[in-house]
């Protein structure tokens, strides 16, 4: 009887370990979300409009939010139709050399050191232009955006019953038309949330954009070969900064940025049944 | 002559010898039925027909195929077009759940630009579906999904998605195994009309299917063709002890 | 036969991506040869960093950085470790199915978010946190112990870029060690309680079952780790060191090129020795990344009947 007594009382014992440390996991998160609200909601009320649509020097972080969303934009649409297409590839032709070679090209790029990708597009554009650029950065975002919608592409299309697939080419059509006018749409679901939350992610990159775009944070203009600026670029400039003003602007800054992720990332991942990380 | 020869026909699927040695001959404008025990590769054989087989990258096609005379798996042949002229209906009715009733009758037609207007168009998915037997049924809500329709009902839809390409040829892969008794009996009536204008040939697990709707059989056994020849004469006087064995208490 | 239109094109989109990455690699190499000429294998080995105008008084040795990737990254892992496993028998065994979904879209969350969010909120609250309750006790009553000899002054530190590398990478970790739970055949999980295992038995020897697919979860979370470069490098304090000790500010690759590309260009041999140092982390990063890879891969033919 005490046998039975001692192994439950592990259980217990097991259970309370095991329920304070997921809730250790979990509890950066939500203090940082609770941080980032109270820190950046005190900017935010000081600054009011102005913060978010004036230059940096009238006290605002307009030109890096506008900055954002152009590379953002930029990005996804230098990535997504070469992602698209290798993920059709890898779905059509999963034994070939060339198909098994580009998946494990893929698992590679999603791990790959952003700062490292920043640096090569530094290297290949920024030198030879001799100036920072928009195009540099929607470059290097474009590169770690790339990964992330070829698998979901290639995943969402293999979800399609393989009925479906016979079907079509049954009809006499080309492979073209099957996966293109076809199968495609039937996977267009999957495929623009893969599109979708690969730009939430994008969206909060710093390194790639470390040594590509420069940051301009005086002026809206927007143009494909001039620097521009972007939210978590500003960030970490200002975070790096002795003045408390800074600070205050930075923090005012996460909190836009973290608003804008989650307002896309939650939506997406509640209509999907798992993400790929 | 006839609609489709094959000739030595063998299928591997990596190192499995799935289809072996198998030489048949299927008269035009009947319906020739393949029947045998579950995987001995009868669906394997019917995807040589339209070249469907190659989407599958494992397998391999030795032999030949003739379809009214002409070697289907020669050098200089474009599977694509084989399977313009061979229509094909599934074991899983499978319309595609992303299109209307209408949409997925004209599909193939669409894509491969086969008519040249939207009234031509028209004309064709509706005589597709009156080939079909399911006009009357879906004629008011040609924009309305296959979700809606029961099993039946959708692989009659699938019949007119193949019909409406007017192939000479329609190949059918156990197409009532997975739909309810009155279903299947559309379904087989459907092919006594079909046979009319059509060469059908039918896979099937079912001798007894096979006995109802076929009027040339041929007995598939683990990838080897034991007999072939008119139903009748098969079913009752069987030549080979296995297709004895298989027919027997089917008739009678 | 007729001309395959998506192979062409979709073999050009493949091309690109193969052609790009390959660029990468050499673009490091071709650009890394230069100090790598220069300092030979002391580029690697040495803790030196003299910045000088004139190129024949200029030498770099990286092992500083290196250093600090690898213990910041180890750092995080350890931490990752017993939290990841926590986290996925908590989500898989007991959380009710609400809490469940909660759980998981959290750890998600986790693991998008932001990297400059986390780095914000390391620099102005985890260092802060870390150095006046963690380092600062530690330091007075325990610096006998290499570990916690070094004096927090600021709190930059590998304590707190280990730290805040672990809970980066802690839903990686637990995201694969929750789904190698979940292709657990259940006949053998039926097989573990019908012989009277409580909870807790069972999960131990279910632990030992997926044991390779932690230990890829957690080789997967350092290479996320050593790759990481904006929130580590807000914490850590970007010094020249090598040191056990936790309390010491020091550099990590990813952070000491974000730190010192921008001023490199001045110096004639500074750009190229970064160069190298994201060479280092190219193929480091590319070795931890294949060999989890496999081991996992591994691991799920054997167990997928």
């Amino acid at each position: 009887m005490s046998e039975f007594k001692l192994r439950k009382g592990k259980e217990k014992l097991f259970l309370a370990l095991i329920s304070s440390l997921t809730f250790l996991t979990v509890l950066p998160l939500l203090h940082i979300i609770f941080t980032v609200f109270e820190k950046g909601f005190q900017t935010l009320s000081k600054g009011g409009m102005n913060f978010l649509l004036g230059t940096l020097s009238e006290g605002g972080i307009g030109p890096a939010i506008v900055g954002t969303f152009f590379l953002t934009f930029l990005a996804t649409l230098l990535g997504v139709p070469i992602a698209f297409f290798v993920g059709l590839y890898a779905y059509e032709f999963p034994n070939s050399t060339l198909g098994r070679w580009v998946k494990v090209l893929l698992q590679i790029m999603l791990e790959f050191p952003t700062i490292l990708v920043g640096v090569f597009v530094m290297q290949i554009l920024v030198v030879p232009m001799g100036t920072y650029s928009a195009l540099a950065g929607a470059l290097g975002l474009a590169t770690i955006l790339t990964p992330y919608v070829t698998i979901y592409t290639h995943e969402a299309m293999r979800e399609i019953p393989s009925t479906y697939r016979e079907a079509a080419y049954s009809l006499g059509l080309t492979r073209f038309k099957v996966l293109i006018r076809v199968l495609g749409p039937m996977a267009k679901r999957g495929i623009l949330t893969g599109v979708l939350l690969g730009v939430a992610k994008v969206a909060g990159e710093t390194a790639p954009l470390l040594f590509t775009v420069g940051g301009r944070y005086e002026s809206y203009s927007i143009s494909l070969t001039k620097p521009a600026g972007a939210i978590p670029l500003l960030i970490y400039q200002l975070v790096q900064s002795p003045s408390k003003a800074d600070h205050e602007m930075a923090w005012g800054a996460s909190l836009v940025l973290m608003l804008i992720f989650l307002a896309m990332f939650i939506p997406l991942r509640l209509s999907l049944k798992e993400v790929k990380l | 002559m006839n609609a489709v020869e094959t000739k030595n026909l063998h299928v591997y699927y990596g190192n499995n010898h799935v289809i072996k040695d198998v030489s048949l001959e299927i008269p035009e404008k009947r319906v020739f039925a393949l029947m045998g025990p579950s995987g001995c590769g009868k669906s394997t054989f019917l995807r040589t027909l339209n070249r469907i087989i190659e989407l599958r990258e494992e397998a391999k096609v030795e032999g030949e195929v003739r379809i009214y005379g002409k070697n289907i798996y020669s050098k200089d042949v474009d599977p694509i077009e084989i399977r313009k002229n061979v229509g094909m209906v599934f074991q899983e009715p499978n319309p595609f759940p992303h299109l209307t009733i209408y949409d997925n009758v004209a599909l193939g037609v669409k894509l491969n630009k086969l008519v040249s207007s939207k009234e031509e168009l028209d004309k064709r998915v509706e005589w597709a579906l009156k080939k079909a037997s399911l006009w009357d049924e879906v004629k008011d809500r040609l924009g309305d999904y296959p979700s809606n329709l029961s099993g039946g009902q959708r692989q009659r839809l699938v019949i007119a998605r193949a019909l409406a390409m007017k192939p000479r040829i329609i190949l059918m892969d156990e197409p009532t195994a997975n739909i309810d008794p009155v279903g299947t009996a559309r379904v087989e009536e459907l092919l006594f009309e079909l046979k009319k204008d059509y060469t059908i040939i039918l896979v099937t697990h079912s001798p007894h299917q096979a006995a109802r709707v076929s009027d040339y059989v041929g007995f598939l056994y683990l990838g080897e063709l034991i007999e072939t020849g008119p139903t009748k004469k098969v079913f009752e006087n069987p030549e080979h002890e296995l297709t004895e064995k298989y027919v027997t208490g089917v008739l009678g | 036969m007729k001309w395959d239109g998506f192979k062409t094109v979709a073999m050009v989109a493949v091309a690109l991506v193969f052609i790009l990455f390959a660029g990468m690699l050499v673009t490091y190499f071709i650009n890394a040869l230069p100090a790598i000429k220069r300092f030979g294998i002391g580029l690697y080995i040495n803790n030196i960093w003299n910045a000088a105008e004139e190129a024949s008084k200029e030498n770099y040795g990286l092992v500083s950085a290196i250093w600090g990737s690898v213990y910041t990254s180890l750092i995080a892992v350890l931490i990752a470790l017993p939290l990841a496993i926590s986290y996925s028998i908590f989500v898989v065994e007991y959380a009710p199915k609400r809490i469940k979904n909660a759980l998981i879209i959290t750890s998600d969350i986790m693991a998008g978010l932001p990297t400059i969010i986390y780095g914000i909120w390391g620099a102005f609250v985890l260092v802060p946190f870390l150095r006046d309750h963690v380092m600062a006790p530690l330091y007075d009553h325990l610096s006998f112990i290499p570990f916690f000899s070094y004096p927090p002054v600021t709190g930059y530190s590998y304590l707190a870029g280990g730290v805040l590398l672990g809970i980066m990478v802690t839903p990686f970790a637990s995201a694969i060690i929750r789904e190698a739970y979940s292709m657990v055949p259940t006949a053998y999980i039926e097989a573990i309680y019908s012989l009277g295992a409580t909870r807790y038995e069972a999960t131990k020897i279910l632990l030992g079952y997926i044991k390779p697919a932690i230990i890829s979860g957690l080789i997967l979370a350092f290479g996320r780790a050593i790759g990481e470069t904006v929130a580590v490098s807000l914490v850590i304090g970007n010094t020249f060191n090598i040191t056990w000790g936790l309390f010491a500010p020091g550099y990590t690759i990813s952070s000491l090129i974000a730190n010192q590309f921008g001023n490199a260009f001045i110096y004639k041999y500074m750009t190229s020795t970064l160069y190298a140092a994201g060479l280092a982390l190219f193929l480091i990063g590319l070795l931890i990344n294949l060999a989890g890879l496999k081991l996992m891969r591994g691991w799920e033919k054997n167990v997928r009947i």
